[in-house]
Formats: C-alpha cells, structure tokens, sequence
C-alpha cells in the first residue's frame, strides 16, 4: 500500500493526540490509587481520643487516666496530648482570641497505632469508656469510608475517560481504514488480480497502522510526560504537595505503566484496521 | 483441460449483453489469438478467464474447476496460475520496475531470496536491466508494457493472457515478445493473445478466434508466413 493512501502524517497526529490524552488519564487514574493509598494508611494507623468533662478539672483528671491506658497498652507506637487549653487554641481563628476558653472544649490524644494496636482497637476503645462515657475513641472508621468511595468514583472516572479514548482510536483506525482502502482501490484490485488474499491484504495494512499508531502513540506518550513534568514543576513551585493530592513525583512508578499506552494503541488501531479490511473487502470487492 | 465457457453469457449493470452464449474450450499447451474489432468484448472475455468478472449464465470452468459461482476464498490460487499482460499496464506507482515485476512472487509467499534471480533476469530480457529502480512514472509506454511483460510471467504460470501486449512497443520488441509467448506455449503454458495486429497473427499461423458484437467465431487457422513486419 502507497504511504499517502494509509492518511500518513495526519493520523499519526491524530493518534500522537490521543496518545497523550490516554497517558493523562491514566496518570490520574495511578495518581488517585496513590493519593488513596496514602490517605487510608494515614488514617488506619491513627487513631484520636476527645475526652469531655464537667469542667477543666475533670478533664484533666480523665487525660491523666486516658494516658496511663495508652501508656500501658500495646500496639500504641506513640501518643501525643492536645489538652483543652491547646484544643481551644485551634478554635481561635473561627471563634476569635480567648473565646474558646470559656467553651470547655475537650482535650484531644492524637495515637499511632501498629499493627497490632490496630486489630486490638476495640479492647482499647472499651478501656478508655471504662474511665468515663465522656472519653470516646474515634477510629476515623467514617472519614476512610468516605474517602475511599471518592477515590473509587474519581477511579472509575479516570479509567472511562481511557477507555472512551480507546473507543475514539479504534472509530478513527476504522474511518482511516476504509478511506485508505477507498483511495486505493486499483492497487488492491491489482494485488487481488495477481492472486493476493484478503490475508496479504490485510496484512500489509495492519503493518502500515501498526507503524503509524506506534509513532503517533510514543510521541503521544512523550508529550504527556512532559505535561505531567511541567505540572510537578508548577506544584512544587507554588510550595509543596497540595493540600489533598500527594506530591505529583514523575519516576519509574508512574512512566512505567503510562508505556502501557503506546502498546494499547497499537494493538486497537492494528486490530481494528485489519478486521476493517477484511470486511470492507468481503463487502466491496 | 485449462478453460471451458458452455453458453456463457455476461451482462454488465446498464446495458445488452456484452457476452453472448460463448462456448470456447482451451487444452493445456494451446495458443490462440484474440481478435475483433473494438468493443466486440475481447478485454471482458479475458476478464472472465482471469476472474475479474463472473458470468451471468452458462458455466465455467478454470483449470478443471467449476468456477461460475466460486467462493472469494479459491480465486487466489487459481489467479496465481495465471499470468495477465493489462492493456493499460496497471503497475504499481509507489513500486519500482523490480518491485512491480516481483509482486506475484511476494503475494505468493516466496522468499525474496529465490525470487530475486528470476526477476533480474527477466528483467534484463526485456531490455530494462538498467531500469530495476525506476518507478513506473519515469517510464515510457513501451516500457511500462515490458514491465507489465515480466510481472505476468516472473511466476512462470499455466496460462498467459495478453491483452494487446505488442500495442505499445516498437515492432522489433513487438516480435521479441511475441517469440516469448511462442517459447513459452512450447515449454507448455497456455496462451490467448488479444491483438489487433493481423499481420502477426498471420505471421504465427496459430488458431484464432474472433468477438463480433459478443459473440465468439473460431476461424481456421492460418498458415504461418513467419514474417511479423
């Protein structure tokens, strides 16, 4: 088949396009599993215990009996006290200078746990009730679920954004297909005349698109990497990680499943271009 | 036997019948000769023989097969034990001379490496030995008809159709290739040769047949005069 009837350097644009909007999409798709990860870790392994009271005494009274627990159990790889007059302090920008003192905010034990403080939770949620109802432990049971369900849907939207851009480089290897078959129509008679199989035939255009979706897609896969680069410049440059997302790091864990795409590509735009032959020319000739 | 038409009849989309009940049955080791004038359905009769066209009655057989109503899947290996010399050429503008006159090799699977010998030579037969890596648009009509020559015999097939192959070179190569066809039918392959050219028919003194207005004549054979030009 002629170069120019398989659409040539426009295609290969066209799949370099696609490409690199594929790459993008699976870069969110492992960004949010990462982001996810680190979210629930976080949250699995810490703990926090808010211990109310009558007054201020009181409260100090139960941290101090809260402290001998955490001090004594084991799993507790290490705890840190917020008392009331700290936990009022973080109040102060919503409720102004001195105004939280007079609420009797509750101290708060902030707690790491291993692996083994994680399976015994309950006992130790049950010792710190046997101090008072007023000391509640929270295992963040509420914030991880919610959190997981975000990062599933943002999952499932990243991966039908790939797979709609995969439908969208098969739709066009078909179009491409069927208009290289169009303007060639006297060479594939000639091949049929010569005695060539729709096989042969089909063969030599799927070489053809093998080729084009290879260089569109790693130019594609290219382009995307540098976006994501410059994206992780930008962020580290505005002063950090983000408030929600982890740090956007552009190494081995997120390139390497990115050359995933170019391979994807190749094999949807080959495939499709040759079962488009082989019926176009069941059909046509 | 090589080809058989009982009654065959062809009838284009728009229009009569361009074939009328043609009876025609050619053996291994015949050469015929095609003639009538133009538009009397030489091209299309050749067409049939080469399966580029299916009857619209009758019955046809092809290398001993029926072949009236085939399936897509059995013309090709009929199509690669015939070699067809195109009126109008049909190379391939994107291949060189050498890639043109290999193509039925490489659509059939043979390895470059066998091929390669085979096409040079015939290649250098026609007089196009310097010309390998030409492609067809730098060619003149004689020469593209001497590639188109050397594409449809490179795979040394068992039946030749020539479709006017002496229209477009001069009378030296004209004879030239009109002896190769009679070398060939000698070594055994098949030939029909459409041509307007009576003189060489004369020349031949092989049997002929003649299209007049779809249907075919068989005239008596000539007695050969051995002079082309």
């Amino acid at each position: 088949m002629p170069e120019a009837g398989q659409g040539g350097a426009p295609l290969t644009a066209v799949i370099a396009v696609i490409s690199s909007l594929a790459c993008l999409a699976l870069a969110a798709f492992i960004l949010i599993a990462s982001a996810s990860t680190a979210w629930t870790t976080e949250l699995d392994s810490s703990v926090t215990i808010q211990v109310k009271g009558a007054d201020a005494a009181q409260i100090e009274a139960r941290l101090r009996q809260a402290e001998e627990i955490l001090s004594s159990a084991s799993g507790v790889d290490q705890f840190n006290v917020i008392d009331s007059h700290e936990a009022a302090k973080l109040l102060e920008p919503w409720l102004g200078k001195g105004n939280a003192d007079a609420l009797n905010v509750p101290a708060l034990v902030e707690v790491k746990l291993n692996e083994e403080g994680r399976t015994n939770i309950a006992a130790l949620a049950e010792r710190l009730q046997s101090i008072s109802p007023g000391v509640v432990l929270d295992d963040h049971g509420g914030w991880n679920d919610r959190l997981g369900d975000a990062a599933r849907s943002g999952q499932a939207l990243a991966f039908a954004v790939f797979a709609l851009i995969m439908g969208a480089a098969c739709a066009i290897s078909i179009f491409a297909a069927r208009a290289g078959l169009s303007a060639n129509a006297e060479v594939v008679s000639l091949l049929h005349l010569v005695g060539a199989t729709d096989d042969f035939i089909a063969n030599q255009v799927q070489r053809r698109f093998t080729v084009i979706g290879l260089r569109g897609s790693m130019l594609g896969l290219f382009a995307a990497v540098f976006l994501l680069t410059l994206f992780s410049l930008a962020t580290r440059a505005r002063g950090g990680d983000g408030f929600l997302l982890p740090g956007l790091a552009v190494g081995p864990d997120l390139v390497l499943p990115l050359l995933l795409v170019p391979i994807a590509i190749c094999l949807v735009t080959a495939i499709a271009a040759r079962l488009t032959v082989l019926r176009t020319l069941r059909e046509t000739y | 036997m090589i080809v058989r038409f009982d009654n065959v009849g062809l009838a284009y989309e728009v229009g009569a019948e361009s074939l009328k009940d043609v009876n025609f049955t050619l053996n291994e080791g015949e050469f015929r000769f095609l003639t009538g004038p133009s538009g009397a359905g030489k091209t299309t009769f050749l067409k049939l023989i080469y399966l580029a066209l299916k009857p619209t009655r009758g019955r046809m057989t092809l290398f001993s097969e029926d072949v009236t109503h085939a399936e897509r899947d059995m013309l090709p290996p009929l199509r690669r034990r015939i070699g067809v010399v195109f009126q109008e050429f049909r190379l391939l503008d994107h291949l060189t001379a050498f890639e043109n006159v290999a193509l039925p090799m490489k659509v059939a699977g043979v390895n470059q490496q066998q091929y390669r010998e085979d096409v040079r030579e015939l290649l250098n037969w026609v007089g196009l030995g310097s010309r390998m890596d030409a492609l067809p648009q730098t060619l003149s009509g004689g020469e593209k008809q001497r590639v188109a020559l050397a594409r449809a015999l490179v795979s040394k097939p068992d039946l030749i159709l020539a479709d006017e192959p002496t229209g477009n070179v001069d009378p030296q190569m004209g004879e030239k290739i009109m002896k190769l066809f009679v070398e060939l039918n000698r070594l055994g392959a098949a030939v029909i040769v459409a041509t307007h050219d009576l003189q060489l028919v004369e020349a031949l003194g092989k049997r002929t047949m003649r299209l007049d207005g779809g249907r075919l004549l068989e005239e008596p054979p000539p007695r050969a005069t051995g002079r082309m030009r």
